[in-house]
């Protein structure tokens, strides 16, 4: 008899079922295959990014999924650094969400340069000053401890135990775990950061640029900062929608609201720092430079005041009150609503620190703001990553023992 | 015996442009394409993906008929010293050294075999002087002969920008060399090819820390400003202008605030 | 040994792993981005030995030195010479475009006949041989049957030696019909002749000497006229020298002026007028001039005892404030400019030049030309220049018996006739003409076109080309695809001007009267030829007298003939000075008074009576109806677009800017105030008719140009050329329409009435 490929005493969907939400799945990767081939062969003229709009959609996704898979670091740092046991039983569905997310951010670095063939020049021909070389050092060699904190994972498949030396490799490796562990985080920190850098650093742009520390402007630590906060919060919601796909609890309740009481802690504290740093660049940093606060956000349906407000308020201070009381938490539709809002937030903010930042004008005989919608080709190899991640998820949580809790939460299988 | 001054050793290449000369003709504009192998689409309309090295702006006082004025403003690399001196806002963010500043010409430079085109440079630049090459450039017909060798073309995928045409001062460079006075370039021996191109010599080029050259004198005028000075960018290219709506609209300002230069303080 | 499952995967898995191990996955990234540093589909451009030559540019008729930086045989960039006197280092953007011309899409590069349709751009290539004898034997052909006075030829211009070639032509063979196209020298060549007698001078402005420039609407600084002169002027300008301009809108021109007065578009004459009697009232005009060497300045009396007015009596109609009520500026702002400018050191009025139409309003130039008389600047530094064409040393034309009946014969655009006997060129009036004409008795039966674009610079353009259409025989010159070209049944092109020589003529309306020669820098690149060379190799083919005519081995040794003496100091210093001062003014005047005419007696009038004679003031009304909602159309002249004979090159249609063209749709300025009666905004798609066509824009709001106009730019909507050119917003000219002056034919309609809606 052969070994099953299913890891022992779970339940999972028949294949055919299986292969038909692969294959939904798939087909929007195709699409997204489609349009990398567009863009590789052809050129960035295929997108609808211009002179002024250099940065655009894929920079954002580039911020968003970095600053969402930040759960897979803070969860690590969590579990393994702080010691919280708990956050165990999650921890290996961040990391794959990790992988998922970072995978997905190289690649669209890799679609967003016009010279993908000579990427690695940022490595051969590193410019220490700049905020995206720390970027791509970081973000690389993080890549890898995500891999090497997922290797382990993928040993567990039953097939694969059966090999003897993958076996002992596995064994091995959740012993020194802890290790890559730390340093996936202390890599965290500053990727995260050095990304925050990337608009932050801008001193030609007022809209985004912001005084710090050192080197590092503000935006450093609150890019950290809030993708420590809401990471874990994306991480739990993404498990949260695996178990209402698979109609499967797969973690206790105690680990969701753990996470979401130290997330709401971190938020609160991120909403209010980050609150300090606009109210100073809009009263102190940007006056400097001749522009009043409402310079950046009159004049234009997309990018008006309500962008601010919607950002630090509503998915600011709102989720983040919403989940330091234990009732809010406790609440599982208050929770979750709470989390989307956000994630929304953080949304927003990687928004705004990349596309408004190119949208303001700049010289006062510019009056129009610059304006830009997405080309079908960005959209698309932005959504890919998205399908890529179910297909991968799907994946590991039908082949791999993610969960730690599913068995005892699903008895009877 | 003629002495060779040490300051030329260091030079700081920049450009004044009298805005009240400038008419708006878009000779340099031309003369730059030209001079520098800028290629060009069927469709150049949308500015924002059209190449221009220099450009020229149409820029109105807002009063209504017949009260209104026009000023035109041609715009190059401003070639920033940036914050600190080299500390481009360009320059700092380039992840791999493609663009440099060069201390001793003052000049930003573009290694386009370098470059990989991430944009980082187009982001932090405020005077949208960086323009990247959407398209693979294409010169229908047999127009690839009137290419220069001074210049190499763009490939697809990287961000070009104007040099100041450094190509010339190599040249001049060279030529110095050649007859023996290395250090000695003489002012109208480098010149750009939008100086030279203005047909009503609005453009002054030169060394702006060389007392002799014409530009060190006229970047101190009472009516020379810098575009977007307050963002710190350190500009070498200095403007002219005996308008104060000009001077305003070179800038950002708060609604109490006036700039530095005024028509009445003149008057 | 058998391979099983296990074992493949191990020996794949092997493999991978020891190629990733190896140096290659490292060469191949490295190779991969050395690759992306060569693409071989980016040019790399041979470099080689430079050399510079000079040469003098023929694109527009300004006629700038340049100097070519060529590598090898190529052309690499084109710059202003310093050292010529006309554009001492200047250059427009056409200029250094015209290389764009050598090389590019846009030649013909072998003569064609056509095979589809007129315009369709359908050709097929042929011989020089079988072209030059399909014309030549159609002309002929033409000939034998006594209709030499139908064939016409339509040039650019009617100096110079090729021009000369073609009326050359025209008399061996026997037709009248050598047509220029319209320009400002219209209306200046008939100011000249009618207040000093010269029936072919030209009339040019020493701008670069003078210190106060009062333009009545020139484009001094938007590219027309002369461009490179007129920005070499103004680059020198300091604090001791003023511009004002006279301009309903605020062009480039207006935007560096020390002054811009937007007088109600059509009133300028009236302006001058009223400028003239502040001078005269102030007696602060140039007394011995006036005294010396002018005739009507006051009231006079003919040979039969009759009183006339004079033009001091008729311009003290014109007060101050008459003259704001017509031009709508202050009555204050009309005394100081006057004041201003007669007590200017070196004053000078112009007009009717660089305007982007040519709008021959005879009284305005009158009213100009008087001005300048009053400050005595006529023939003198910094005035207004009265010099005669270049002389050509040729032997006269053998002419048989056709072609003296041939040239007895009216001319086909009805210039010299009895309706407009004062005129020289009407080609504004050959479309109607022709339109209205039976088909079997058409006035044109074949067209040599050179050095012009009628097709597309005439105005009323849609008609010009029905006209055309129906002309059954079209050669064309041109070394470009132009329109012209397309509606051409043979194209005998021209060599581009990098490539031949041609004699330059001194260019319209600069006041010193210089010609330059352009030699060739390069081989033609092209199987084409110099004009001059066709069309002695034409008349060659055609034999007897017109052979006879064209003795020259070829157009260089008839350049040689032609120049004489002039022609070893254009070889060698590229351009000759004709005369060595203006004529003084004792000599200067050609008037049966032998005086500069205030009172032009000579002037055909269809009236009687001083008032038809003197320049005075009369309104002109434009073109179409007038309705409620309405705006007057009016073309502008930007220097970034090419008007002329040859269409806007890519590198120029690159610097238009954003609020000119977008896409293939071109804006029209309109004032706010405007805007809001028509409920129109920015960015706005619109529609404008007039009775000469209709077409699709987008509205731009510009605070500079006069409530009620709405203005478009000339030279763009080109169809012909390439794809780099066609296809870019709409010809003016096709809603354009001329209205001809009852007594002149010249085009006198400023602008037209027009409809202009949201879309």
């Amino acid at each position: 008899m052969t070994t099953p490929a299913i890891p022992e005493g779970v339940k999972r969907c028949g294949s055919r079922q299986f292969l038909l939400w692969l294959g939904v799945a798939a087909l929007v990767v195709l699409w997204g295959v489609y349009a990398m081939y567009r863009i590789w062969f052809y050129g960035l003229n295929q997108t609808n990014m211009n002179n002024a709009y250099g940065f655009a959609l894929w920079i954002w996704a580039d911020l968003a999924v970095i600053a969402l898979g930040g759960g897979a670091f803070f969860s690590g740092f969590l579990a393994y650094i702080i010691g919280l046991k708990n956050v165990k039983n999650i921890i290996n569905f961040a990391v794959i969400l990790g992988v998922v997310c970072y995978t997905s951010a190289l690649l669209i670095l890799g679609l967003d340069v016009g010279q993908p063939l000579r990427g690695w020049f940022i490595f051969w021909h590193a410019n220490v000053h700049s905020m995206l070389t720390e970027v791509a050092f970081c973000l690389s060699v993080y890549l890898g401890v995500l891999i090497i904190e997922f290797i382990p994972v993928l040993l567990e498949n039953p097939k694969i135990q059966k090999v003897r030396f993958f076996h002992h490799l596995s064994h091995n490796m959740h012993e020194i775990m802890a290790v890559f562990a730390a340093t996936g985080v202390f890599l965290s920190f500053f990727h995260q950061g050095s990304l925050g850098g990337v608009p932050g650093v801008l001193y030609g742009r007022p809209f985004a640029f912001r005084e710090g520390l050192f080197v590092w402007p503000w935006t450093f630590f609150l890019f950290t900062w809030s993708a420590a906060a809401v990471g874990p919060l994306f991480t739990a919601s993404m498990c949260r929608l695996t178990e209402a796909i698979t109609r499967k609890k797969l973690v206790k309740d105690d680990v969701y609201h753990l996470l979401a009481k130290i997330s709401g802690w971190m938020l609160l504290t991120y909403i209010i720092a980050k609150s300090i740093d606009t109210i100073y660049w809009a009263t102190v940093t940007a006056p400097s430079m001749g522009f009043a606060l409402m310079d950046f956000y009159s004049n234009n349906p997309l990018y008006n005041i309500w962008i601010l407000v919607a950002e630090i308020a509503v998915c600011g201070f709102l989720p983040a009150l919403i989940l330091i009381t234990r009732k809010g938490r406790e609440n599982k539709k208050l929770l979750f609503g709470a989390a989307i809002l956000a994630i929304i937030g953080l949304l927003i903010n990687r928004w705004v620190m990349v596309l408004q930042v190119m949208a303001a004008p700049l010289m006062p005989f510019q009056e129009e703001w610059f304006m830009y919608s997405p080309a079908w080709t960005e959209v698309a190899t932005s959504i890919l990553p998205i399908a890529y991640g179910i297909i991968l998820i799907s994946l590991a949580y039908r082949y791999l023992p993610l969960f730690p809790q599913e068995k005892e939460l699903n008895p009877g299988n | 015996m003629e002495k060779i001054p040490s300051h030329t050793k260091k030079r700081h290449f920049g450009m004044v442009i009298d805005l009240d000369k400038c008419t708006g003709c878009a000779s340099c504009m031309v003369a730059c394409y030209s001079e520098n192998n800028i290629s060009f689409r069927d469709e150049e309309s949308v500015k924002m993906l059209s190449t221009n090295w220099i450009q020229v702006f149409k820029l109105t006082n807002g009063k209504p008929f017949p009260d209104t004025e026009v000023c035109y403003l041609p715009k190059p690399c401003m070639q920033c010293d940036g914050k600190h001196f080299g500390h481009s806002p360009c320059v700092s963010v380039c992840p791999a050294v493609a663009t440099d500043f060069d201390y001793p010409t003052g000049i930003v430079s573009q290694i386009y075999t370098r470059c990989f085109g991430c944009r980082y440079c187009m982001a932090a630049c405020p005077y949208h002087a960086r323009k990247f090459n959407w398209w693979d450039p294409v010169w229908p017909a047999d127009m690839e002969k009137y290419l220069s060798p001074d210049v190499s073309p763009r490939m697809r995928g990287v961000v070009e920008k104007c040099t100041f045409c450094y190509h010339r001062f190599q040249r001049a460079r060279q030529q110095a060399y050649n007859e023996g006075r290395p250090e000695d370039i003489r002012e109208d021996e480098y010149q750009t090819a939008c100086t030279q191109a203005c047909p009503s010599n609005a453009i002054t080029f030169g060394d702006l820390d060389n007392p002799d050259h014409a530009v060190y004198k006229l970047k101190n005028s009472r009516y020379a400003f810098r575009l977007l000075e307050r963002l710190n960018t350190n500009p070498s290219v200095y403007y002219l202008s005996t308008r104060e709506w000009v001077h305003r609209a070179a800038d950002n300002y708060l609604e109490h605030e006036q700039p530095a230069f005024s028509e009445e303080q003149q008057a | 040994m058998k391979i099983d499952r296990r074992c493949f995967l191990s020996l794949a898995g092997g493999l991978v792993a020891g190629h990733l191990l190896s140096p290659v996955p490292w060469k191949v990234t490295d190779d991969l981005s050395i690759w992306t540093q060569n693409w071989p589909w980016t040019p790399v451009p041979e470099t080689g030995p430079v050399a510079w030559k000079e040469t003098v540019c023929t694109m527009c008729p300004g006629g700038c030195g340049i100097k070519v930086r060529m590598i090898k045989d190529r052309v690499i960039k084109i710059e202003g010479s310093e050292d010529y006197p006309i554009n001492r280092g200047s250059l427009c953007p056409l200029g250094y475009s015209s290389i764009q011309y050598l090389y590019g899409p846009s030649r013909v590069t072998s003569p064609m006949k056509r095979t589809g349709e007129r315009g369709s751009g359908k050709f097929e290539p042929v011989s020089w041989d079988e072209a030059i004898s399909e014309v030549s034997g159609k002309l002929d052909a033409l000939r034998k049957n006594g209709q030499s006075h139908t064939v016409a030829c339509i040039s650019g211009s009617d100096k110079g030696t090729v021009p000369l070639l073609f009326k050359r032509f025209l008399e061996a063979y026997g037709s009248p019909n050598f047509i220029r196209t319209p320009s400002g020298q219209d209306a200046h060549e008939t100011a000249a002749y009618l207040a000093q007698g010269h029936s072919d001078k030209n009339v040019g402005f020493d701008l670069e000497n003078a210190t106060f420039i009062l333009s009545f609407g020139c484009g001094l600084l938007d590219g027309g006229g002369a461009p490179g002169y007129q920005f070499s002027t103004y680059s020198r300008f300091d604090r001791r020298h003023t511009l004002v301009q006279v301009e309903p809108r605020l062009s480039n021109t207006a935007a560096k002026a020390k002054k811009w007065l937007a007088a109600k578009p059509g009133t300028e004459g009236a302006l001058a007028l009223g400028l003239a009697r502040v001078i005269i009232e102030n007696g602060l005009y140039n007394r011995n001039f006036i005294e010396n060497h002018s005739f009507g300045f006051e009231d006079w009396t003919d040979d039969n005892g009759a009183i006339h007015m004079g033009f001091k009596r008729m311009v003290s109609e014109y007060t101050p404030s008459r003259v704001a009520g017509i031009t709508g500026l202050e009555a204050r702002q009309i005394e100081s400019l006057a004041r201003d400018f007669a007590r200017a050191q070196k004053p000078v009025a112009v007009c009717g030049y660089n305007e982007c139409r040519a709008v021959a309003d005879i009284d305005k130039t009158l009213a100009v030309h008087a001005l300048n008389a009053l400050v005595g600047n006529i023939n003198q530094s910094g005035g207004m220049i009265v010099f005669p064409d270049p002389e050509y040393t040729v032997s006269p034309v053998e002419k048989d018996r056709i072609a003296s009946t041939g040239l007895t014969k009216p001319r086909a655009d009805m210039a010299g006739t009895d309706k407009y006997p004062q005129s020289r060129y009407l080609l504004n009036l050959l479309p109607d003409i022709l339109m209205s004409a039976k088909e079997s008795d058409l006035p044109v039966q074949a067209l040599l076109v050179t050095g012009a674009n009628p097709v597309y610079t005439l105005e009323d353009s849609t008609t010009a080309q029905a006209a055309f259409a129906k002309i059954p025989f079209i050669v064309s010159f041109s070394s470009f695809m132009d329109e012209t070209a397309q509606y051409a049944d043979i194209i005998l092109p021209d060599h581009h001007f990098l490539e031949g020589y041609r004699d330059v003529p001194p260019p319209e309306g600069v006041g010193k009267p210089i010609t330059g020669l352009s030699k060739p820098v390069v081989s033609p690149r092209y199987d084409t030829r110099n004009t001059g060379d066709t069309i002695i190799d034409i008349a060659r083919k055609m034999g007897g007298s017109i052979s006879n005519s064209f003795p020259w081995d070829g157009y260089e040794a008839f350049l040689k003939e032609a120049l004489k003496d002039q022609y070893r100091d254009l070889s060698r210093n590229g351009y000759v000075e004709n005369v060595e001062k203006p004529a003084a003014l004792d000599v200067a005047f050609a008037t049966d008074s032998g005086k500069y005419e205030f009172y032009p007696t000579r002037r055909h009038t269809t009236g009687n009576g001083d008032e038809a004679k003197l320049p005075g003031f009369k309104e002109t009304d434009v073109p179409g109806k007038e309705t409620s909602g309405g705006v007057i159309l009016i073309a502008y002249k930007s220097p970034r677009i090419a008007s002329g004979a040859v269409a806007n090159p890519p590198f120029m249609t690159k610097t238009i800017d954003a609020d000119m063209l977008k896409k293939e749709k071109l804006f029209i300025q309109i004032n706010p105030e405007t805007a809001g009666k028509l409920n129109l905004k920015q960015g706005d798609e619109a529609v404008i008719e007039t009775s000469a066509g209709k077409a699709s824009v987008k509205v731009d709001l510009y605070d500079g140009i006069m409530p009620g106009l709405a203005a478009m730019p000339a030279g763009l909507g080109h169809t012909a050329y390439s794809r780099y050119i066609a296809g870019k917003g709409v010809n003016v000219n096709a809603l354009l329409q001329p209205v001809a002056d009852p007594t002149y034919g010249i085009n006198k309609a400023w602008g037209i009435r027009a409809q202009l809606k949201k879309a």
